[in-house]
């Protein structure tokens, strides 16, 4: 009963949605108050029928409805309740229900907090979002429905949930992800109902601020997850591998990064708005190329969902529509736009495009890495195979070029800035990261390794620019303690986020050149030595899970001596699924991380055994919270909070403009 | 001869260490699942399973593969190694088997190079609307604000730092 | 001019998205073999079921056939034993090399010859004999200079020992048309030529 509650829900979400691309349009068009007006109630139940059927597509995991074809395939009544009920986001259709409904969320914020806007904005916003939601739930109810019963035979078990799958990670990780990678659909909404409006003044880059903001806050959390979640599972202690599917939030991320900084410009002085619309509607489109690229089976990846051309037919004409008309709309209309700002060479606007055109060319190398191979083998010219090597060659050109520039951008004025003022404190903070970088390393590792000393100078050079600014500014607002309570909020949030890239950018040259491995056979009772810390096997036995076996070990720590910790590695078998599982052991510090894993059996007996130590990994994932929470803060600026006008006023403004323009 | 002592001479230091050690330590040391002649034939073979590719998998390297194939060419890539091959030597005998294909460096080539050329043409590109742009800015504000003094002046300063730096130079 | 450059992002779109669309309909798992127009990898390897006779790559040199990597222990390597089977009966030469999973010697498991020729027998009278010998790779060492990363693969062999085609996955009779073609084309190739040699020696090389 529950699971047809739920396919009603999203037929009904599915009318909304109809309903939504289509009467505020029209009253966009006609000048109809009464159809603008509706936007935002649809908006509202949209949101309702779509969440009640991802409730009740996790009510039918909860009590294991096996008659559900896609609860039968994914989930089994030996699965951990939470595990049930992440289950229901675990598979293909699942995952795309779970889109539908962030989706229709976002569409519904959008409608509670736009009141700010005028009318015919708004409803052109909440109708292109509405035209995107038509597209996804029509997806998730006819090319991959979640509520397909398999009566009247259906299995006593299901044949439960990939084990990859079976970890805190995936609770939060695919939730948060989803939100950015949605998130950007706003944006987008924003930039098309400007160009639909053909008004492109410094309002709409306020407006589509904050939105923007949020989704790359959310995007950056679930890209950090899901780094941290490979770390604890894959057992080989790697963070990122330059798969396509990671590529695939990777560059909405970076389009998103500059589209951030972009729209600073737009907002403030007015410029850069062809470009920004340009970037809004790359950042989403690449949102859904993502899409495409994981649920289609066109690249090869571990993550990928199982794979039906149909489907990926069916994305590729709604990525066609939706990019090709917008990006064709976007050449209609936006090439009468022009920008009168003046700005001379050295000033905040020409570093900001800097930032835009390291980004830019950072997503493309991403996106050639991800889709070369593709092309390179449909032009008949054989298989290659792009990874991690070509990736980390290209990113090691753009960052140190990107991290000058950043730790330079701050500092520098709109329009136009004289050098000499900067000289002093510049080379102040260049020789403070200078004497920080070096003290460290060489009292604590060693100057020898390059990447790691590169690492550390540009972290620095960052960080302290930051910090120094921070400083500068507030002094300049009125002495030190009083200065910093007069910082925007945004001030602070963009220091915290550049301190954070700062701090992602030490994590992963340390980590790269410093860790050290070591591969072994341990007998219980043997002792292996790296970098000063020495595990010792004290006990293997089996493991009896819920819904799986396999092994464990426990290990003691000891460094000089002394004892350091206590280590529980786990070699999970899962039969339902027949797959092994590693569950690493993790000892984590802020300035190392030890990582064990437990291989198989040898004879002996004794174990195959992979120990780490990783110095600085956890900076990693801090600078991706630090960046996160920048992003928060800025989002808390006060000028974000604006008292909405009234209906009453808003109806009388649209009736008078669209009188106008008949009288003009 | 001279090998057999050494192996004599190293079993019988190992001897001698396990001695001394026996009863300080409880434990014994954990040995290396491959044993390696120097550090940096380590560092290689790790290099080299972390960069090629398993051909069978959806997208993994063969270090972290359990596959058939994985195995044995982490056996090959070992005895290669040992035998003591450069990374180069190694990948092209792999190559020569699986194509290009096993490596996650794609080779430099006409039809690949457009990997290194697109990004570079495109911050080439980027750069050179800004400076386009900034020319027309500066035109713009030199029509908008024209101080004939000012013009004199430096028109004036020009000539005589061009009149001074002929002057200095030998004919 | 200037208008024309917005539509720059527009073109280049539609092109990625022909792109994707021809991705659709091609496996990402198939790729090239390494090995096509190369000779087939020198060896010397044991005939499974008369392990006394050693073969090498001469031995097989001088006729057109189809080597095919199997196992028993791979389902549809017995699925396809059928369908070549067939093959066989309408001409096609096909070598069977025999695939052997590694042991775990961690657990006592050993290689058993006797038992593998007993159960492969038994299989082939079951499933039909498609191979007119069979190569026993053991050690996988040909199959690892083949570049073979699982079963069934199979190989199209040229008269004088060159590789001309390699075909992952296994044959069947929705996609042997096109294996087929290049079968008689090289087999043509090798009949024109052992004709040529016949006709005179002085003549001029084939084109």
């Amino acid at each position: 009963m529950i699971p047809e509650i739920g396919q009603l829900s999203l037929i009904f979400a599915f009318a909304l949605s109809c309903l939504l691309a289509l009467v505020p349009m029209y009253g966009s068009y006609s000048g109809s108050v009464r159809a603008l007006l509706l936007a935002k109630p649809l908006a509202i139940g949209l949101f309702l029928f779509s969440g009640t059927a991802m409730a009740c597509l996790m009510y039918a995991f909860y009590h294991s409805d096996f008659t559900v074809i896609n609860v039968a395939s994914n989930s089994s009544s030996m699965l951990p309740w939470y595990f049930q009920l992440t289950a229901s986001f675990g598979s293909h259709e699942g995952s795309m229900l779970l889109w539908v409904t962030i989706l229709a969320l976002w569409t519904a914020l959008v409608a509670l907090f736009s009141n700010s806007l005028p009318l015919l904005m708004q409803g052109r916003i909440l109708g292109v979002m509405g035209f995107i939601c038509v597209g996804f739930i029509a997806f998730s109810l006819f090319m991959s429905n979640p509520f397909e019963r398999s009566l009247p035979f259906f299995p006593v078990e299901g044949r439960d949930l990939n084990p990859l799958l079976q970890d805190f990670g995936m609770i939060v990780h695919p939730p948060l992800l989803y939100v950015g990678y949605v998130g950007f659909a706003v944006s987008f909404a924003f930039a098309i109902a400007a160009l639909i409006g053909g008004k492109f003044d410094s309002t709409w880059a306020r407006w589509a601020r904050p939105w923007t903001l949020a989704a790359w806050l959310f995007l950056t959390l679930g890209i950090m997850l899901g780094s941290w979640w490979a770390y604890n599972e894959l057992g080989w202690g790697g963070w990122w591998f330059w798969d396509p599917v990671e590529n695939a939030s990777f560059m909405p991320w970076l389009v998103g990064t500059a589209l951030l900084h972009s729209l600073a410009v737009t907002e403030k002085r007015g410029t850069f708005k062809s470009w920004t619309v340009l970037l809004a509607i790359a950042a989403f489109s690449l949102s859904l190329m993502g899409a495409f690229l994981v649920r289609s089976g066109v690249l090869v990846s571990v993550h990928s969902f199982a794979s039906d051309p149909s489907r990926g037919l069916y994305l590729l004409a709604f990525l066609l529509l939706v990019v090709g008309g917008s990006l064709f709309l976007y050449a209609l209309r936006m090439n009468a736009v022009r920008s009168q700002a003046r700005y001379q060479l050295f000033s905040r606007e020409v570093l900001l495009w800097g930032n835009n055109v390291f980004l830019l060319t950072a997503t493309l190398v991403v996106f050639l890495g991800t889709l070369y191979p593709l092309f390179h083998k449909e032009l008949g010219l054989g298989s290659i195979s792009i990874g991690e090597p070509f990736f980390n060659q290209l990113f090691y050109y753009l960052v140190i070029p990107f991290s000058l520039l950043l730790g330079l951008g701050p500092w520098v004025r709109w329009k136009q800035q004289q050098l000499p003022p900067l000289l002093k404190p510049l080379t102040l903070v260049a020789l403070l990261a200078l004497t920080l970088a070096i003290g460290y390393l060489a009292a604590t590792q060693s100057l020898a390794a390059n990447l790691a000393l590169l690492g550390c100078l540009l972290g620095a050079w960052v960080g302290m620019s930051a910090i120094g600014e921070v400083y500068q500014r507030a002094q300049q607002l009125g002495g030190f303690s009083l200065g910093f309570t007069r910082l925007q909020a945004s001030h602070w949030g963009m220091t915290l986020a550049h301190i954070g890239f700062a701090v992602l950018v030490v994590g992963v040259a340390m980590t790269k050149t410093l860790s050290v491995e070591k591969d072994v056979r341990m007998k219980i009772g043997d002792t292996v030595e790296l970098n000063g810390y020495h595990f010792t096997l004290t006990d293997v036995y089996a493991l009896n899970g819920p819904n799986y076996g396999g092994q464990a070990a426990e290990l003691e720590v000891f460094s000089n001596g002394e004892k350091v910790t206590h280590l529980h590695a786990e070699k999970r078998f899962y039969p339902l699924q027949k797959t092994v599982m590693t569950e690493a052991a993790v000892h984590a510090r802020l300035s190392r991380d030890l990582y064990v894993a437990l291989g198989e059996e040898l004879s002996g007996p004794s174990w195959a055994m992979r120990v780490y130590v990783k110095p600085f990994v956890r900076w990693i994932w801090l600078g991706g919270v630090l960046m996160a929470l920048g992003a928060l803060l800025a989002l808390l600026d006060k000028r974000y909070r604006r008292a909405p006008a009234h209906v009453d006023v808003k109806v009388r403004e649209t009736t008078a403009a669209f009188n106008g323009a008949e009288h003009a | 001869m001279r090998p057999k002592m050494q192996l004599f001479s190293r079993a019988f230091a190992r001897l001698l260490l396990a001695l001394c050690l026996c009863p300080a330590f409880a434990t014994t040391a954990a040995e290396e699942l491959l044993p390696f002649k120097d550090a940096q034939q380590q560092a290689l073979y790790r290099e080299l399973t972390a960069e090629l590719r398993c051909p069978k998998c959806q997208n993994q390297n063969i270090a972290d593969s359990n596959a058939v194939v994985a195995v044995d060419m982490r056996e090959k890539t070992y005895q290669l190694v040992q035998q003591g091959q450069n990374k180069e030597q190694v990948i092209d005998y792999m190559k020569q088997r699986y194509g290009d294909f096993v490596h996650y460096q794609p080779p430099v080539q006409w039809s690949t190079i457009w990997l290194w050329l697109a990004p570079l043409l495109l911050l080439a590109g980027l750069f050179w609307v800004m400076l386009q742009k900034q020319q027309k800015v500066q035109q713009l504000q030199q029509t908008d604000a024209v101080d004939p003094e000012l013009e004199q002046k430096l028109q004036a300063m020009i000539e005589q730092a061009m009149a001074e730096k002929s002057s200095k130079e030998p004919d | 001019m200037r208008k024309s450059l917005f539509f720059i992002p527009f073109v280049l779109f539609i092109a990625l998205a022909a792109f994707l669309f021809s991705g659709l309909f091609s496996d990402p798992r198939q790729h090239g073999s390494a090995l096509v127009s190369k000779p087939l990898p020198a060896f010397l390897l044991p005939d499974l079921m008369a392990p006394q006779r050693m073969l090498s790559a001469d031995d097989l040199k001088g006729k057109v056939y189809l080597l095919n990597v199997w196992g028993l222990w791979c389902p549809t390597c017995n699925a396809e034993l059928g369908f070549l089977t067939e093959l066989r009966q309408q001409g096609i030469e096909i070598v069977g090399l025999y695939y052997v999973q590694p042991q775990d010697s961690a657990f006592g498991e050993t290689f058993d010859l006797a038992a593998l020729q007993k159960d492969v027998a038994k299989k082939l009278a079951e499933q039909g004999n498609p191979y007119q010998l069979n190569i026993l790779d053991e050690k996988r060492s040909l199959i690892f200079d083949l570049g073979v990363t699982g079963a069934p693969e199979t190989f199209l062999i040229d008269a004088q020992g060159q590789i001309r085609a390699h075909h992952v996955g296994d044959i069947n009779p929705q996609n042997w048309p096109a294996l087929a073609a290049q079968y008689q084309a090289v087999l043509q190739e090798a009949q024109a030529a052992a004709a040529l040699t016949q006709q005179s020696i002085g003549a001029t090389n084939a084109p």
